[in-house]
């Protein structure tokens, strides 16, 4: 690609790379993808100051397609990589997303500890309940009793709570989309990008090949309530705890929590404490020094 | 005798005796006064009390390893001395000093078929109690004790002891130099019957000798290298790499995370290199085998990385507090898919300077992920180590796309070399897909056979320089010698004295170090071999893993054989010279084979 002169206010055109999608048709993470290129048009940072990473499973396909540079990485390790990413280079704009296998089951343990350090990153999760790129089998978030070729009788388990999850370990900005709402779903992609600290958003982003009918959009058209419209107070994050609960046979869309005092991200902290030490160097080719015994 | 210029002290006590600290105020004494020193520390793996012990080796030349038989052995009480079995092994002529406490006649010592040298039953801890009032001077007796008799650096010592309690009331010191004192007096008073003294060494160098281990010089070479992320995950014996960045690495603009698993440690490195910085995670074994994936994803996204393996006595747990060259198998062949992966291996602290430099350039030159492969003895011992003129030491860059190649830029574009200019986010012009997905040259995800098979051979390719390298290999002793010896890591010291101890007895041998494990320089291995009639490969493992590796790649000759054994059972020269003695006697036994030394 060529850089856009920064004057020029950035099109949705200019986020999107000539990569036609494997995803099958009527998959809902065309539409994830189209609210993302909107959102990041709104947003209007150049493609080359974006990094996006991605795990493993249909979705993660999704940096591919933008113009940003990506990184479509090993399964469930997406945000490990971003946040090396982010450190290292804290002026970039960094994205990651994946499935729900990739962020609730392989990659489940490092949610809690990118949450903790809170680095300004923005994790979308395409959530469908099931994993689509290995053909059909049971996903973290798959309800109970659902039949899949790895369930013949029907699950055994319960489902992990996306939002219930990050909620409890703390994350500061949580949201629900669908591409259902397009235009709800860019918004909130866009305000998690602007949210300064380590921002969630769950897409209820239907698997049209292995997903139940009750999940498709013609279905969640009809089902989903926007939190607003419900009065919910996003600073109140015991409120938020408790609509998340409804989480698998309710859908709400919007924002759950956003913590009004976000505290400082992580990047800045060691930013701080490079420039705290910065002073107290030896220079690099004397760093021998330090084991001198005199 | 009455001097020597080699000293081997081994002691061994329960967590609480202070052997280590003793330990560790004799070679800063030694490093001090100029001589070349070395402590090795070993322990159970209690996390406090349970024994420890440690050897110190001076010398007033080069110290290549712990040595063999003690000379001195320090036993506090005999129970902990002889969980150390082969790692304080006591001979016919080592004086054996212990604890009188513990009751055990100088006559009916528990070192089966032993007669030492000379036996010293002290009451060292009531000689602590009487001069200080407490046991913990216990080891401040030890070294008036070994000061005494063996005449290693009064003044540095009696430095190092107000220097350790500098921060303390002066009464403590005061309390260690009169234990310190006392143990002198007794030594004094109870003198050898054959005076060992250690001769004085030349004088220290006028900037004062480096001190330190194999972890800390890693950390250090990689600053100086100029890494500036680090992410890993607490492991023995790896973690004082971490520990060491944590402090430094924030001054140079850097940072450490230490992270939620063996996995996110190298993913986040993995991370920092793609945003174009110089990133390293350190690990052992088992956590080596949680980061292989993400090794994968490294080699096949072409993106730097300097990965250190402190191997210890394995599989799974094994012996983590002990030394073993077990992972050199893993180092190499733990790759999903077809993978060279360059691995180096240092021989000491000194040289993991070196080696440590050598992979982050090799990571960055060839845009690869690079194996330290280092063991627990070199990167926890401390020796001293002449100072390094760091200005010898080029830092190398990745090779980064020119504005114009980003006009129409490719990031995995097939060059001569199989070397793509890579860019990195934030850079105008560069962006690309970075992936674990076999890719095209411009890093779109492709499932083309043809492609897959072009990418890997651009992969292999770009490697094939290091295959090349004479300097990575070392080659010592009569380069026409028909006795060989291969030796790599830790036990490549011990080889090293054993080669110059079989040629001072007029054995004719040499000796090949690989300092690069993997690729394998052929031609260098060809050459070698021309003059060999008969050869041993020392290692520390069960399988002989090195020369095994060998076989696999080149023509070893068949009377080229393993010497190998299972970690925490070091190797001593003396013990490879013997081994070289009988192959050479073997060779003797046929007809027109000439052995002796030429000249």
């Amino acid at each position: 690609m060529t850089s856009v002169p920064p004057a020029v206010r950035l099109q949705i055109k200019d986020y999107k790379s000539g990569l036609k999608p494997i995803w099958c048709p009527g998959c809902g993470d065309f539409g994830v993808l189209q609210a993302l290129y909107r959102a990041l048009a709104a947003v209007g940072r150049p493609p080359h100051e974006i990094a996006f990473v991605s795990g493993i499973g249909c979705s993660s396909r999704i940096p591919g397609y933008t113009t940003a540079y990506g990184f479509n990485s090993v399964h469930g390790r997406a945000l490990p990589i971003a946040q090396g990413i982010k450190v290292a280079r804290p002026e970039l704009l960094v994205l990651a997303a994946g499935g729900d296998g990739d962020g609730f089951s392989i990659g489940g343990g490092h949610l809690p500890h990118a949450i903790r350090r809170n680095p300004d990153i923005t994790y979308v999760v395409m959530d469908n309940q099931i994993y689509g790129l290995t053909k059909g089998q049971l996903s973290p978030t798959s309800p109970r009793g659902l039949q899949t070729v790895t369930s013949e009788y029907g699950s055994l388990e319960e489902a992990v709570n996306p939002l219930l999850y990050v909620l409890a370990y703390g994350c500061n900005f949580v949201a629900q989309g669908t591409p259902a709402d397009l235009p709800g779903l860019a918004a909130l992609i866009e305000e998690a990008i602007r949210f300064p600290g380590f921002s969630f958003v769950n897409v209820q982003s239907p698997c049209v090949t292995y997903g139940e009918d009750d999940q498709q959009i013609k279905a969640q058209k009809a089902k989903m309530k926007s939190l607003q419209s419900l009065g919910h107070d996003p600073s109140d994050r015991i409120r938020a705890m408790d609509l998340a609960q409804h989480y698998g046979r309710e859908l709400y869309t919007g924002v759950f929590y956003r913590k009004p005092d976000p505290p400082p991200t992580f990047e800045a902290l060691v930013r701080e404490r490079q420039q705290e030490l910065a002073g107290k160097a030896l220079p690099r080719e004397r760093i021998l020094d330090l084991f001198l015994q005199r | 005798m009455n001097s020597t210029t080699d000293l081997v002290i081994g002691m061994a006590g329960s967590g609480g005796d202070g052997i280590v600290s003793a330990g560790e105020s004799l070679v800063a004494a030694a490093a001090h006064e100029g001589y070349h020193a070395m402590m090795t520390k070993s322990f159970g793996s209690q996390i406090r009390g349970g024994e420890s012990s440690c050897r110190v080796r001076l010398s007033t030349r080069q110290v290549l390893n712990p040595g063999g038989n003690l000379d001195v052995a320090v036993a506090l009480n005999w129970d902990d001395f002889l969980k150390f079995g082969a790692e304080l092994p006591v001979g016919g002529e080592t004086v054996v000093l212990f604890e009188s406490d513990t009751g055990v006649a100088p006559d009916a010592l528990p070192l089966e078929g032993v007669a030492p040298r000379e036996i010293f039953a002290v009451p060292i801890g009531e000689m602590a109690r009487k001069s200080a009032g407490t046991d913990k001077a216990k080891n401040a007796v030890v070294l008036g004790l070994l000061s005494g008799w063996f005449g290693i650096a009064r003044d540095a010592l009696l430095g190092g002891i107000h220097k350790k309690f500098a921060k303390k009331p002066p009464e403590v010191a005061a309390a260690n130099e009169r234990a310190f004192a006392l143990g002198e007096i007794y030594a004094q008073e109870h003198p050898l019957r054959e005076p060992r003294r250690i001769e004085r060494p030349a004088s220290a160098p006028p900037t004062g000798m480096l001190l330190t281990d194999g972890n800390d010089m890693c950390a250090a070479a990689a600053i100086f290298s100029g890494c500036q992320f680090f992410s890993g995950y607490p492991i023995t014996p790896s973690t004082e790499v971490m520990q060491f960045l944590t402090r430094e690495i924030w001054k140079y603009g850097g940072a450490v995370i230490q992270a939620e698993d063996e996995i996110a440690g190298i993913g986040a490195a993995v991370g920092a290199s793609y945003a174009g910085k110089k990133a390293m995670t350190a690990t052992s074994g088992p956590g080596m085998s949680l980061k292989t994936e993400m090794l994968g994803l490294a080699s096949i996204a072409e993106l730097p990385l300097v990965l250190l393996n402190v191997q210890r006595g394995g599989p799974s747990t094994g012996s983590p507090t002990k030394p073993e060259q077990a992972d050199l198998f893993q180092a190499v062949f733990s790759a999903h898919g077809d993978v060279l992966r360059p691995v180096l291996a240092p021989t000491s602290v000194a040289d993991t300077f070196a080696i440590t430099v050598e992979a982050f350039n090799i990571a960055e030159r060839y845009q690869t992920p690079v194996v330290i492969l280092s063991d627990q003895e070199i990167a926890q011992r401390k020796e001293t180590v002449d100072p390094i003129d760091t200005g010898r030491f080029a830092v190398e860059e990745r090779r980064r796309p020119t504005e114009a190649e980003r006009e129409h830029y490719t990031r995995f574009a097939i060059t001569a070399s199989g070397i793509s200019p890579i860019s990195h986010p934030g850079m105008p012009g560069g962006n690309y897909l970075a992936s674990g997905i076999e890719h095209n040259e411009h890093g779109d995800p492709t499932a083309s056979g043809a492609m897959h098979a072009r990418m890997n051979e651009k992969r292999f390719r770009k490697l094939e320089p290091l295959k090349r390298r004479r300097d990575l290999i070392v080659i010592e002793g009569d380069p026409e010698a028909p006795l060989a010896l291969i030796s790599w890591g830790s036990t490549a010291g011990v080889c090293r004295e054993a080669l110059a101890l079989a040629r001072g007895e007029g054995l004719r041998a040499k000796l090949l170090v690989p300092y690069l494990i993997h690729p394998i320089p052929e031609e260098a291995y060809r050459e070698f071999f021309a003059s060999v009639r008969a050869g041993l490969v020392v290692e520390q493992s069960h399988q002989g893993q090195l020369y095994r590796l060998l076989r696999s790649f080149i023509d070893v000759p068949a009377s080229v054989r393993s010497l190998a054994r299972s970690g925490a059972n070091p190797f001593q020269p003396r013990e490879v010279v013997a081994r070289l003695a009988e192959l050479s006697l073997q060779l003797q036994g046929k007809p027109g084979e000439n052995l002796a030394a030429g000249e």
